[in-house]
């Protein structure tokens, strides 16, 4: 069941291919404004200088700390981590060492997260249904299901709070500096790092699958409380546990692949002209493959949570108007 | 059992003072003791020896690993070589730093961030102090009688009237001391051996000990120069000669200032291992079971030979050749630029992670930094750290300039010759972006410069105003002490190496090393060698970068052309000067057809406008186009160019940055 559900994820995300260019594109019109912005600052505190050469053709570190030590708002975001793979480790490394996103891009990602949410209830409902549903129904469900979708997400963003409030701090702070302090081995205590990731890693993917199946339970089944969905989502993983950790393991399977091929792959430091737009491309195609693989986690687990829907088969069924829920949609055909 | 150990040493002190100047230099490791050129008593001067060695110690010391604590008995022999007189004995207790949360040094480190870098330097458990007991003293002026002057113990606090510091011990004497006068003083104490503290301490089965021992303090003209504990500033001390028995645990290594003269195994199990030392400020020591062993010979044609031992951590292993490639490059560039290592051999200790006693200088010993994963391209450690390390046996152990007042004059000196020699031997060093908790280095492939890296522009800047260096380096603000006592300096010292060029700034070096080895250079002494070998009065420069806390910020404020007559184009270049401070700078006018024009301007006007009327349009305009001034915090406001590529840059950057945020966007989405 779970590879079939795993396959049967792709075979969604492909039948829908648009959604990921959608996804894609949206994260593009986001991040536009703000780039033209740290352009300007950039361009303009270059100005007319003999330094802006050296900058176009490489890489000047000399006239970088200068630029930073400038800067203010999104320019101070400015900085080496930008080059190439570095970007994702510093992303998952912020992440994982609970360090907050700059606070000039604070409002960005919230509206990013707002979108996601709202958009995300069209998705969901794109996957369960497995026929297309046109922009006029994506959107209505999209509509329909924001409200209950944010609440879900609101709780989540306070259980994610109280995770990176309270408990991130008493692991890497108290917690692993006493069980630190008197090591004098720096490989030790990065095992114990290892320890403490894999450790806060695995509460935080567990909260991510439960949020996940709650979402799902939503849509698939049309419901209204966000903590109904809660308990149906803690039902679900409690009687399908080892289903849903393979199909998970398999959907994490394939980010860490992709990111092993970036790792390779990411270009450095490049010119201008020909270079730069392959270097952006190729960003651009590896952020495309990371909304996929995003958007095939929530496909399989839509494609399991479907396969184990029992009442399926013997709710009485009512004469399904378009659109309608996924669930009601099944129990019909 | 203690008594039996101490009990000979103290009297051969007593008897027998300095060694054989030859006789510590080329034995090998656990070779016998130094034979003795006859004996000379404490109170006379030494013959012919390269330092005054006026403050030399007898010490026996026994670790107990267990209950983190040494016991100690040490005799000096001190003798008063300043114009002064004195009736009282000024000591450092340097470990009564972390006797109490509200010491000056505990309190420095509060100030130095909010957050600070280990958690219990700012705040410590009981088991975590360190302290200085003194339990005796005995002061024997020439000729008299022992006096024991234990109740007369007093704290001073010079700098800061803080009661709760006792890092400086006084005893008022019954005889005063008067100049060419020497005394003797036995002292007996016990220490409480702090843990990871800044330069000593301990942790896991690692100890080092720095400023462990109860050290005089100076006597200048003036009085004396005894400094509390500082959290910005590291130490002064008169010359001498150590005899150091140290009892550890058998099985432990040990690493120390000076030569390994004799190591018994004694009955209980312990081992005494005993070091000397000539011509030295201080003594640090330490000892661990894990320690792995190197040894390797530096060999020059033109120095001295000098035995470099290495006390390496296993978790480090594979970088000895690393490690000890780089003490030879200091070893190797230090001496052939400033003068010869006088001593010998040299003793590179590996120290434990999270010791707080990495990248610290002692005289033949100094500890590194190295990480568990350290690329070979990235040379900021353990490359440039053993290099700077290896480099205060020039600046500080041997040249002994006062750290707590001028900080610079070492570590300032040393982080410019550092990166020199950084740049001379080509060492790869591309930035390194520590990840996850600082363990994963991630390398773009960015390389730093010398201006960058080895001067630390980038950390300068930001305070570049916080202090004058005239400025007592022990009353800089904590946050920035850095940036003015390192950063600065190697700037200027950069830029006075570009003014000078390298051939005559060479020479002043190695002459202010001549000139002042073994002696204690205040900074009109080092600007007198700079002077004098220069052949030309740099109190202008001095003035700008030393008694000033200014900062220097040409700019080229305008590039003006219009059609003048017969088909010439008139053009006007405006230079400007943004920052207080000055310096004489070339403004060059590139012009189309390759013609150049090039003007000496003394950099002291606000602005100082050019007007050109040539055949060919201007196409570039640049100010310091050498780069000679190093200490301009906006080097790209110096230039103007009539093609710019501002927008190219612009455009690349900020689409890579781009990719960089749609990125974090998406990572955010998980949470949504």
């Amino acid at each position: 069941m779970t590879i079939a559900s795993w396959i049967g994820g792709w075979r969604r995300v492909a039948q829908a291919s648009g959604m990921a260019l959608a996804l894609h594109g949206l994260t593009f019109l986001l991040a536009l404004p703000p780039a033209l912005l740290v352009r300007d600052q950039i361009a303009s505190q270059l100005g007319s200088s003999l330094a802006a050469g050296a900058v176009a053709d490489g890489v000047n570190y000399d006239w970088w700390t200068e630029f930073t030590a400038q800067a203010t708002g999104l320019g101070a975001t400015f900085t080496p981590s930008i080059i190439g793979f570095g970007a994702t480790l510093d992303a998952v490394s912020r992440v994982l060492d609970a360090r907050y996103p700059p606070a000039a891009l604070l409002w960005l990602l919230g509206a990013y997260l707002t979108l996601w949410t709202f958009l995300s209830g069209g998705i969901l409902d794109r996957y369960a249904r497995q026929r297309p549903t046109r922009a006029h129904g994506f959107f209505s469900a999209s509509g329909r299901l924001f409200f209950r979708l944010a609440r879900l997400t609101l709780l989540a963003g306070g259980i994610y709070w109280l995770l990176f409030t309270y408990v991130h701090p008493w692991l890497f702070l108290d917690l692993w500096r006493d069980l630190t302090r008197g090591l004098g081995v720096e490989r030790t205590a990065f095992v114990w790092r290892l320890l403490f990731y894999a450790l806060f890693g695995v509460v935080l993917l567990a909260i991510n699958v439960v949020f996940d199946y709650a979402r799902i339970r939503l849509v698939v089944e049309d419901r209204r409380s966000a903590l109904g969905a809660l308990r149906a989502s803690l039902r679900f993983l409690r009687h399908h546990p080892l289903d849903v950790t393979a199909l998970y393991a398999l959907d994490g399977a394939g980010f860490v692949l992709l990111l092993a091929l970036w790792s390779v792959a990411a270009p450095g430091v490049y010119g201008t002209g020909l270079a730069m737009w392959t270097a952006f491309v190729a960003g651009q195609l590896y952020l495309l493959a990371r909304l996929a693989i995003k958007l095939h986690f929530l496909a399989s687990q839509i494609a399991l949570f479907q396969a184990h829907l029992a009442h399926a088969t013997y709710t009485a069924a009512p004469a399904p108007v378009w659109p309608e829920s996924p669930a009601a949609e099944l129990i019909a055909r | 059992m203690l008594r039996r150990v101490l009990l000979p040493v103290v009297v051969g002190a007593v008897l027998v003072a300095a060694a054989d100047p030859g006789a510590g230099g080329q034995q090998p490791a656990q070779a016998a003791a130094p034979a003795r050129r006859g004996v000379q008593t404490f109170d006379q001067p030494p013959a012919e020896t390269p330092s005054p060695r006026n403050a030399s110690y007898d010490i026996a010391v026994r670790l107990d690993p267990a209950r983190k604590e040494i016991k100690g008995r040490e005799t000096i022999r001190w003798r008063n070589i300043s114009t002064a007189t004195t009736n009282e004995l000024q000591f450092h207790l340097y470990w009564n730093g972390w006797r109490n949360d509200d010491s000056t040094w505990l309190r420095e480190e509060r100030l130095r961030a909010p957050e600070p870098a280990r958690p219990h330097d700012a705040i410590r458990r009981p088991d975590e102090t360190g302290a200085s007991d003194v339990t005796s003293i005995k002061v024997t002026p020439a000729g008299g009688v022992a006096t024991d002057v234990t109740s007369a113990i007093r704290y001073l606090a010079p700098d800061d009237g803080n009661g709760a510091d006792r890092t400086v011990m006084a005893v008022t004497v019954p005889d005063a001391v008067g100049p060419g006068a020497s005394v003797l003083i036995e002292i007996e104490w016990t220490g409480r051996i702090p843990f990871a503290a800044s330069r000593t301490g301990w942790i896991a089965d690692y100890f080092f000990f720095g400023q462990w021992f109860p050290k005089i303090g100076v006597l200048e003209d003036t009085g004396w120069n005894t400094h509390q504990f500082h959290f910005a500033t590291e130490f002064y001390a008169d010359f001498g000669v150590y005899d150091v028995q140290m009892t550890a645990p058998g099985g432990y290594k040990v690493g120390a200032t000076g030569r390994e003269m004799r190591r018994v195994d004694n009955a209980d199990g312990t081992t005494t291992h005993s070091y000397h030392a000539e011509d030295v400020v201080d003594f640090a020591w330490t000892t661990s079971p894990s320690f792995i062993e190197e040894r390797r010979a530096f060999n020059h044609p033109k120095l001295p030979s000098v035995e470099m031992r290495l006390l390496l951590r296993p978790e480090h292993r594979g970088q000895e050749t690393r490690q000890l490639a780089a003490a030879a490059a200091g070893l190797e560039y230090y001496g052939q630029w400033f003068g010869s290592y006088p001593y010998g051999n040299i003793t590179i200790v590996d120290p434990a992670y999270q010791s707080g006693s990495d990248g610290m200088e002692y005289p033949m010993l100094f500890t590194g930094r190295a990480n568990w994963l350290s690329p070979e391209k990235v040379s900021t450690t353990p490359d440039s750290t053993i290099i700077h390390e290896t480099g205060h046996q020039w600046w500080y152990a041997v040249v002994a300039s006062n750290e707590f007042e001028h900080g610079w004059m070492d570590e300032g000196i040393n982080t410019w010759a550092t990166a020199r020699v950084m740049e001379e031997t080509r060492r790869p060093n591309l930035l390194a972006i520590r990840t996850f908790g600082t363990f994963i280095p991630f390398t773009p492939n960015l390389p730093l410069s010398r201006e960058v890296s080895g001067n630390r522009m980038p950390t300068y800047r930001p305070d570049a105003e916080a202090d004058a260096q005239t400025t007592p380096t022990f009353r800089y603000w904590p946050r920035s002490a850095n940036a003015i006592t390192y950063d600065k300096t190697a700037l200027w010292m950069h830029t006075l190496e570009r003014h000078l060029g390298w051939p005559t700034m060479q020479k002043v070096m190695a002459a202010y090393f001549e000139r002042w080895k073994f002696r204690h250079p205040r900074p009109q002494d080092f600007f007198q060698v700079v002077n004098d070998v220069s052949g030309q009065d740099l109190t202008w420069f001095f003035d700008q970068v030393v008694r000033t806390s200014n900062t220097f910020d040409y700019a080229v404020q305008e590039l003006k052309q219009e059609p003048s007559s017969q088909g010439r184009t008139r053009a006007v270049v405006v230079a400007q000067r943004l920052g207080e401070a000055t310096f004489p700078v070339d403004v060059v006018t590139t012009f189309a057809d390759g013609q150049q024009a090039t003007e000496h301007w003394d950099g002291k006007d606000r602005r100082v406008i050019y007007t050109y009327e040539r055949p060919a349009r201007v196409t570039r305009v640049e100010i310091d186009p050498g780069h000679v001034l190093l200490l301009d915090i906006n080097r790209t406001n110096n230039s103007c160019t009539t093609q710019p590529r501002a927008d190219a840059a612009a455009r690349k950057w900020s689409l890579a940055w781009m990719v960089w945020l749609q990125e974090l966007m998406i990572t955010s989405g998980f949470f949504g």
